[in-house]
């Protein structure tokens, strides 16, 4: 045995030097470049007649939706040596190769009567593949917009691994009016600003609303009674019910558990806040905290076993994360300044925060251990982060200075670039984003 | 080391030992007692001079035997002056490190193997700070090699040389803007001067530091494995040796190993196609992938996938594709390898790690 060892021992050795010098050429690589990816969308095939119109829409969305995102951009059509005008054709990988589109959507759109069916194919251009199988999508003429953002977040997941957030709502506060006489209602909008609908009126103050895990319920703070009381609203038939607390108390800043059964929430009683976790159905309240200090602003870690909120019993507003049983917390966030509204992203990995320093507003993320934090916005007052449904973008509320000063919605990417306003026709701010629709 | 400290200190002593000598000698008298024995003498006399001479040494003693010795103790302020002649020994040990010339006959014989091998077996620590030499190493003697109606300062090490200037386009993280441009090397004009300048007139061009050798380009694989994983160990030691055997005769790679600049220029050739998005998952996993090369430079066949680290499947994939992606996009053309070296770049392996490109 030990002498067959050493004879392949030797047998080794003399390859040894052989195979280091015949072996393959061996690289590392490390720094990369960092641009938006090139891709293009030839106008979708209208099969009929009747879908001319929308077919070109919904070629414009599917675009505009790619390229907002900061990760794509868009080659004009101008360019094009390929027309690829019919959905059946096979594709001239060279043609597009030669114009560097790294990504080719191809579509087609049929209209019979109210119905609308949408098809589209995916392809990798430099490997000369498809990516993925052909989809279809099937809905109604007025839906032609979310359809075309179903579109856009499978292109978007099958290039960049991650789901898409284009077929999603916001629920936010839009507010009109004056600083001082500001009328505030409940507004709902398609992730990119369309189709805005108010879910109240502007009778009694709103403030906070938070989407359900499932996008079908909203829990928001209403001060109709004079005090603040959390009420939640039924989006689609649009009736509202109010939690149950005791009189004399105020009860803010709720969110919803992952399952959407429990709500956890601040209740502030005799000069203290403290946060708890209520039962939605039968109104039974559990307090999680108790410390004589004020602990606000929870929010649930994607797996719903941790809570991150925010208090003050080291003397400035920081940031904590407890068991959602309660218990013990620990203090995450130790940088200059105040940090306020945690929010956990639902990727599991990064927290979003409000942080105000040296007389400016930002807003962060950090990692869960209170490592790597980053600053990606700064401005007069930024403000209540909110998470795209895969945890790729952040928006919030900016407001700009002076007693003129309107607030509005932004966005910005994780990693601090695209910052670009949501486009609205009044001032917003407390946005919630919901999921991706069904 | 025999420095100048060694033959102070070893003069220093011996003045000092001197010095006890004389101080002895001086405080001692046996010596003229020495003197006195010479004389012959008889026993009543001798006592008699003893007696006598006694004081006389004492008042000798100041005149003759004492300053000799004190004479001999000036002789260690010679020494100290001395080491100007003891350096001179010393130069004739640094001969014998300048000497090589005469065992130079045996580097010559490296050489004849491969030139550019010979310097580097003697410094494979080197450190990879050596792809700044990519411009050649060899100081130039005179102020430049070219003559233009303008000066032009020596370009940047890591600059190309090109007609147009360009600054360095770096990928901007903190930037808000949405189009990144991509990296690019910098490129200045090729260097000149005004006037020929001849080598006599400038002597000033004197190298303070020489190129540090280039590391050896291929580390032995670790190829321990083949053979003794197969069941049969008779088996696999017959496949082991007669791999080795085969190996040998015929798979010599043909011509030298890749420069530093060549695998370099390799490198960026590859990396400028390779797009990463730091802010999705993908930018957590570090990829290794492999793929052929004709002769052209194209790519042959589809590029594989070794080794995957970090992130989940979905990630690992996209990785992935990104790395195939840049080597098929920068490779459609071909890439520009040496053709002479063909064996050495016909099988590739490249591991893409974005860890450095990550958020922080």
């Amino acid at each position: 045995m030990m002498k067959r060892f050493l004879i392949a021992l030797v047998a080794l050795m003399l390859a040894g030097p052989v195979l280091a010098q015949s072996g393959p050429l061996r690289l590392t690589i490390t720094d990369g470049v960092i641009e938006p990816l090139p891709f293009a969308v030839p106008s979708f095939e209208p099969e009929n007649a009747a879908a001319a119109q929308v077919a070109a829409d919904i070629t414009r969305l599917v675009s505009l939706d790619l390229s907002g995102t900061g990760l794509f951009r868009e080659i004009p059509a101008s360019a094009f040596i390929s027309a690829h005008s019919s959905f059946a054709q096979a594709v001239a990988y060279p043609d597009w190769r030669a114009i560097n589109a790294q990504a080719l959507i191809s579509g087609a759109v049929t209209v019979s009567g109210n119905q609308l069916i949408v098809k589209f194919r995916l392809y990798d251009v430099f490997s000369g593949s498809e990516m993925g199988g052909g989809l279809q999508f099937a809905g109604t003429v007025d839906g032609w917009r979310r359809m075309a953002h179903k579109v856009a977040d499978a292109a978007y997941g099958r290039i960049t691994g991650e789901g898409g957030y284009f077929d999603s709502r916001i629920v936010f506060v839009s507010e009109s009016g004056p600083k001082d006489n500001r009328q505030k209602r409940l507004a709902i909008m398609d992730f990119d600003g369309a189709n805005m609908q108010f879910l109240t009126d502007s009778s009694a103050l709103v403030l906070a609303p938070r989407f359900s895990p499932t996008g079908d319920r909203v829990l928001y703070t209403s001060f109709a009674s004079g005090f603040p009381r959390i009420n939640v609203l039924d989006v689609t038939s649009v009736g509202t019910r109010q939690l149950q607390t005791a009189d004399g108390e105020m009860a803010f800043s709720p969110r919803f558990s992952r399952d959407g059964t429990q709500v956890i929430y601040s209740l502030a009683n005799g000069g203290n806040t403290d946060i708890y976790r209520g039962d939605i159905a039968s109104g039974a309240s559990t307090r999680l905290t108790s410390a004589p200090s004020i602990e606000t602003a929870p929010s649930l870690s994607p797996d719903g076993s941790q809570i991150v909120f925010e208090s003050d019993r080291s003397g400035t507003q920081q940031m904590y994360i407890m068991s959602a049983n309660g218990g013990d917390a620990r203090r995450i966030s130790f940088g200059d300044g105040r940090y306020a509204t945690p929010v956990w992203s639902p990727r599991g990995d990064l927290i979003a925060f409000t942080k105000q320093n040296a007389g400016r507003f930002h807003i962060g993320v950090m990692r869960t251990d209170g490592s790597e934090e980053r600053l990606l916005t700064s401005s007069f007052l930024d403000e209540g982060p909110t998470w795209s449904p895969n945890g790729r973008v952040i928006m919030f509320m900016r407001e700009t200075q002076g007693a003129g000063g309107t607030s509005s919605l932004y966005s910005v990417d994780v990693s601090g670039r695209n910052l670009k306003p949501v486009p609205l026709p009044n001032g917003a701010s407390d946005p919630s984003w919901g999921p991706l629709q069904p | 080391m025999r420095s100048a400290g060694t033959y102070i200190s070893a003069i220093g002593h011996v003045g000092l030992i001197g010095w006890l000598i004389s101080g002895w000698g001086f405080s001692s008298e046996p010596l003229p007692f020495e003197v006195a024995e010479v004389s012959v003498v008889s026993g009543e006399e001798f006592a008699a001079i003893l007696a006598a001479t006694t004081p006389q040494p004492d008042v000798a003693n100041p005149t003759a035997p004492a300053q000799p010795l004190i004479e001999d103790a000036p002789t260690p302020i010679e020494p100290e002056t001395a080491p100007q002649v003891v350096p001179t020994p010393e130069p004739a040990v640094q001969p014998d490190a300048e000497t090589p010339p005469p065992e130079a006959p045996e580097p010559p014989a490296p050489p004849s193997d491969v030139a550019d091998v010979a310097p580097e077996p003697p410094a494979p620590p080197a450190v990879e700070a050596a792809p700044d030499l990519a411009v050649s190493p060899r100081p130039q003697p005179r102020p430049a090699p070219r003559v233009a109606p303008v000066a032009v300062a020596p370009p940047a090490p890591e600059a190309d040389v090109a007609d147009i200037v360009r600054d360095a386009v770096v990928p901007d993280d903190s930037a808000v803007a949405e189009v990144v441009e991509p990296a690019q090397t910098p490129t200045a004009p090729e260097e000149a001067a005004t006037e020929i300048a001849i080598e006599d007139a400038a002597p000033s061009g004197a190298v303070t530091t020489s190129a540090r050798p280039r590391t050896r380009p291929n580390r032995p694989a670790p190829a321990t494995e083949t053979p003794t994983t197969t069941a049969s160990d008779d088996a696999a030691v017959a496949a082991a040796v007669a791999a080795a055997m085969a190996a040998t005769a015929p798979d010599l790679p043909a011509g030298p190993p890749m420069s530093g600049s060549e695998k370099e220029g390799f490198r960026v050739a590859v990396n400028r196609c390779w797009n990463v998005d730091p802010g999705s998952e993908a930018a957590r996993v570090t990829v290794t992938v492999a793929f052929g090369l004709d002769r052209d430079g194209g790519v042959q066949g589809d590029v594989r996938q070794l080794a995957v680290d970090g992130g989940t499947s979905g990630s690992q994939s996209i990785a992935f594709q990104a790395a195939r992606r840049a080597i098929l996009r920068c490779g459609a053309s071909g890439y520009d390898l040496p053709a002479d070296k063909y064996d050495q770049w016909r099988e590739v392996e490249i591991t893409f790690d974005p860890s450095g490109m990550r958020l922080r």
